[in-house]
């Protein structure tokens, strides 16, 4: 008898403390300033997609308090897979979306967009890839989400999936 | 890119023979299975291949900086130095998963090859609890933690290593604590595999002990890289902090120095049964719950590591998934233990065995409320806390003279009966002798709290003790000699040096004299240059005391450009006596330099004395197995 | 028909459980004493009483606000609700910087001064400490 009573007692605290290491897994840290030395997104002037004419990130990145900035190219076969989840953020969430069309013929790119749908509410163009590499880039895809400020929150190097989408969609929730 | 999916196949097909063993060795546990009896050993020689190709790849894709995968890219930078971009295989998390899981496939192929004396089903009952461990490695690695992640685009360039990881001691730092944790689970599968079969016995001990003092040996000294490292390269000048992630890799070296002793006492005595194999399982089950807290960032640690809860999440279930395992087996099986019909003596080796245990599990529960508490306490009451060393000291510091002492006498007893006055008066007389000798010491150098003058007059005694058994007896038992001397050595230079040393901090321009007792301290000039993957700030001290001996010191602070960051290389001169340590740091661009010089007494020895320490359990691998005494 | 084989038993549970015991009380007491609280310059201000035990102070080093002589590194740890000036003689970590996290340890002088003995901060360019992790996206 006294034999079970210790082994039901071993066996309740080491789920006792399971569950206490569970929980402190999942703790958020109560205190969470917003971190001041994140970069900034660099103010960038590049040629309008559709129009052609000059155009700077100020100009575009107002009135929203989340901005997704992402490079795609027609070529880039990744882009395609992401696609749809760009077009899913743009019609469920409040964050404007902007496009970088990286090294790109325009016929395909616009050939790209009518067969997948334009989530892009503006799309700027880098034809030799210098913006992109002033931006901080990798490769193509690749996606920054800005907060109100213009303060890179995130940076997204590859394609959007569906674990990434639901980052984006918990980020900009609150 | 070829590389990457060989990487990963290898691991697949590894898995796979996982399975088949494990599935096999279900099958054949009670109807001994001919296919595995007879196959088993290239199963377990090509799943090491396996993981050997699998790793290998993994290094060669740091060396030629294949950057299209994930982890190098993460880890490595091309301009790094070639040596750096080997260490920096397992310098991450996923590429030290790989490297666990390559030293377990290793050690589960050679227990096989060295336990021909064991029963068969002994023998397949470790494989297959070793397997379930390595399964449990294997799902994680491929699902949570692939180091064979492919990025589409190839990016040009990695993102770097962070170069206070880039120091050649860091480098052999993980490899050798894995060897010590990875072999602690052979003896926890082997004791879980005896206790099931009944065969927790003396010739059982006597098998097992080499594994626990291999694994000791590894673990002392890969806990004695980790502080020299620390010692040099954090900056703080000294070499052990209370912190958690330190003091999660002394817990499972406490409970193994418990087993260590535990484990002579089943072989020589047969006592103990019960509490070898609670130790086994203790020993590695502190080790996962160190990888869980050290990886999952649920821990306040200076040292840092990339943390993902997800991952935590992982290691938490499959830790909890192994206690619960090993703690039914053990009430289960319980009452296969033979039964304890020994008579215990007052004063015998065995009962100096059980203080010693009795001893070092105080520290270690002492060490594991202090290092969780924190958890606890924020679990339940959101309160934030740290414990900092003064817990640590008060808690530890006052038993460690008893222990000591039992130390020096536990060893010059026998085992089953001692005719102990025959050597009282000695033993008294050398007591004496080391009070003496610390109260000199510690009025020479004016220091008077009583409790050091207490713990030196204990650790002098062990040091007396055991340089004079080492005389004495000369080669009997001469391995536990070393380590206990390499002990008192160590409690003796850590001691001195708490009490001496000495130190300045100040913020200095270029000219500046600072006077430190009789010493002048003058930053002369500073220099830059630029290395092959950092800049290089080197400032010009001169140190000049008294008798006129002058003394240059040039620590130096580098830019590291990928990523960017900033390091102090400490200026250390070492000499028998004392070690001379400067640092200095950069505070944004002032014209200011923060300085700080330490004397630091006996450095060195505690650095030799764990050294001595581990090259007792060396000794101890390598020395024929003495006669029974039953 | 108590043998020395029971006898010694029942001295060797009597022993475990007083030392178990004995051990709690250690610990308990000595936790008691020398727990160091971790408090975010807001609860400090929202302290009712400025205690006179060793705390963690915790939060941002505020941008242009470190200022260095031969002797002290004076500056500001803000959580951007509230500022507290910190004084420090001493060796600080390589991360030390502005705009930067950091933890330090020390006396609270009044709720709007602290006397630090420690800084720490990580060895990590990404870091952050825990209780100041600020809301980054990436890792």
């Amino acid at each position: 008898m006294k034999n079970r009573y210790y082994k039901y007692s071993i066996v309740i605290f080491l789920i006792f403390t399971f569950f206490i290491f569970y929980y402190g897994l999942k703790e958020k840290n109560f205190y969470t300033p917003e971190d001041i030395s994140i970069k900034k997104f660099p103010n960038l002037i590049l040629n309008d997609f559709y129009t052609n004419s000059e155009t700077s990130f100020d100009d575009i990145l107002i009135g929203s308090n989340y901005y997704l900035v992402n490079i795609w190219a027609s070529w880039c076969l990744p882009c395609r897979e992401e696609h749809p989840y760009l077009v899913q953020l743009k019609k469920n969430s409040p964050i404007k979306i902007i496009g970088i069309n990286y090294k790109d013929k325009r016929d395909n790119a616009l050939k790209f967009l009518d067969e997948y749908e334009n989530p892009y509410l503006t799309i700027l163009t880098d034809n030799n890839g210098i913006a992109s590499i002033e931006i901080g880039a990798y490769g193509v895809p690749e996606s920054f989400i800005l907060n109100k400020e213009k303060k890179i929150i995130k940076k997204i190097i590859g394609p959007i999936d569906r674990k990434k989408f639901n980052e984006i969609k918990e980020l900009i929730k609150k | 890119m070829i590389l990457n999916y060989l990487g990963n196949f290898a691991l697949l097909f590894c898995l796979i023979i996982s399975l088949v063993i494990f599935i096999t060795s279900i099958s054949s546990l009670n109807n001994k299975n001919f296919f595995l009896k007879k196959n088993l050993i290239e199963l377990l020689f090509f799943k090491f291949f396996f993981t050997v190709l699998s790793f290998s790849s993994l290094i060669i894709l740091f060396i030629i900086s294949e950057f299209s995968n994930e982890t190098v890219l993460n880890n490595s930078h091309i301009s790094k130095p070639l040596f750096y971009k080997i260490s920096g295989t397992w310098g991450n998390h996923e590429g030290s998963l790989l490297l666990w899981l390559l030293v377990l496939t290793f050690f589960a192929f050679f227990y096989f090859l060295n336990s021909k004396n064991r029963p068969t089903d002994e023998r397949l009952l470790t494989i297959l609890f070793q397997e379930v461990i390595i399964l449990g490695f294997l799902f994680f690695l491929l699902k949570a933690s692939n180091p064979f992640n492919i990025i589409y685009p190839v990016p040009k360039e990695g993102l770097g290593l962070n170069p206070i990881l880039q120091d050649p001691l860091l480098a052999i730092h993980p490899p050798v604590l894995y060897l010590g944790y990875v072999t602690t689970s052979i003896v926890f599968s082997s004791s879980l595999a005896g206790l099931i079969k009944g065969n927790i016995n003396n010739l059982w001990a006597k098998d097992i002990k080499k594994w626990v003092f291999i694994s000791w040996t590894f673990l002392t000294l890969g806990i004695l890289l980790g502080s020299i490292w620390a010692y040099y390269e954090l900056g703080w000048g000294g070499f052990w902090f209370w912190d958690p992630v330190e003091n999660i890799s002394l817990m499972p070296w406490l409970s193994l120095t418990a087993l260590v002793h535990c484990v002579l006492a089943l072989e020589k005595r047969s006592i103990l049964h019960s509490w070898t194999v609670i130790l086994s399982i203790i020993t590695f089950t502190l080790g996962i719950c160190g990888t869980f807290l050290v990886r999952s960032g649920i821990l306040n640690s200076v040292h840092t590591f990339a943390n993902d809860p997800e991952r935590g999440l992982y290691i938490l279930f499959f830790l909890f998934f192994l206690i619960f395992l090993s703690v039914f087996i053990y009430f289960i099986y319980e009452d296969k233990f033979e039964l304890n019909n020994k008579n215990l003596n007052l004063y015998t080796k065995e009962t100096s065995i059980i203080l010693n245990n009795w001893f070092v599990m105080y520290f270690l529960s002492v060490i594991l409320i202090g290092t969780v508490y924190p958890i606890f306490l924020e679990v339940l009451s959101n309160e934030k806390i740290s414990v900092g060393p003064p817990f640590f000291n008060k808690l530890i510091i006052p038993f460690l003279i008893p222990f000591l002492i039992f130390m020096s006498i536990g060893p010059n007893l026998k085992w089953i009966k001692n005719n102990y006055f025959s050597k009282k008066l000695k033993l008294i007389t050398i007591f004496i002798l080391s009070i003496i000798l610390s109260t000199l010491v510690s009025k020479f150098f004016g220091n008077t709290a009583l409790n050091i003058t207490i713990l030196l007059a204990a650790s002098f005694y062990l040091f007396i003790i055991t340089i004079k058994d080492l005389i004495k007896k000369g080669f009997k038992n001469y391995s536990q000699t070393i380590s206990h001397f390499g002990f008192s050595l160590l409690v003796l230079s850590v001691l001195l040096n708490s009490i001496f040393s000495n130190e300045i901090t100040s913020n200095m321009r270029v000219g500046d004299e600072i006077k430190f007792s009789d010493k002048i301290i003058k930053l002369q000039k500073l220099e830059n240059t630029t290395e092959a993957n950092f800049l290089k700030l080197i400032a010009y001290f001169k140190i000049e005391e008294k008798n006129k001996t002058e003394l240059v010191l040039e620590p130096e602070i580098r830019i590291y450009d990928k990523p960017e960051t900033i390091t102090s290389e400490a200026a250390i001169k070492t000499d028998i006596f004392k070690d001379r340590f400067l640092v200095i740091n950069l505070v944004k661009e002032n014209e200011y330099l923060n300085v700080r010089y330490q004397e630091k007494p006996f450095m060195l020895w505690i650095w030799i004395s764990a050294i001595i320490i581990s090259l007792g359990g060396i000794i101890n691998i390598f020395k024929k197995n003495e006669k029974q005494i039953l | 028909m108590y043998n020395k084989k029971v006898k010694l038993r029942a001295l060797f549970l009597f022993l475990s459980i007083a030392t178990l015991i004995l051990t709690i009380f250690l610990v308990l007491k000595a936790l008691e004493e020398n727990v160091v609280y971790f408090l975010s310059p807001t609860e400090v201000k929202n302290l009712n009483e400025t205690t006179t035990e060793k705390i963690r102070l915790g939060g941002m080093v505020k941008d242009q606000s470190i200022k260095i002589n031969s002797d002290k590194i004076n500056f500001i740890i803000t959580d951007f609700k509230n500022e507290i000036n910190v004084t420090y003689s001493g060796i600080v970590p390589n991360l030390f910087q502005e705009g930067k996290g950091v933890v330090a340890e020390g006396i609270l002088r009044d709720k709007n001064y602290f006397k630090a003995e420690k800084i720490l901060a990580k060895h990590d360019e990404n870091y952050i400490p825990p209780e100041v992790k600020a809301s980054l996206g990436e890792k």
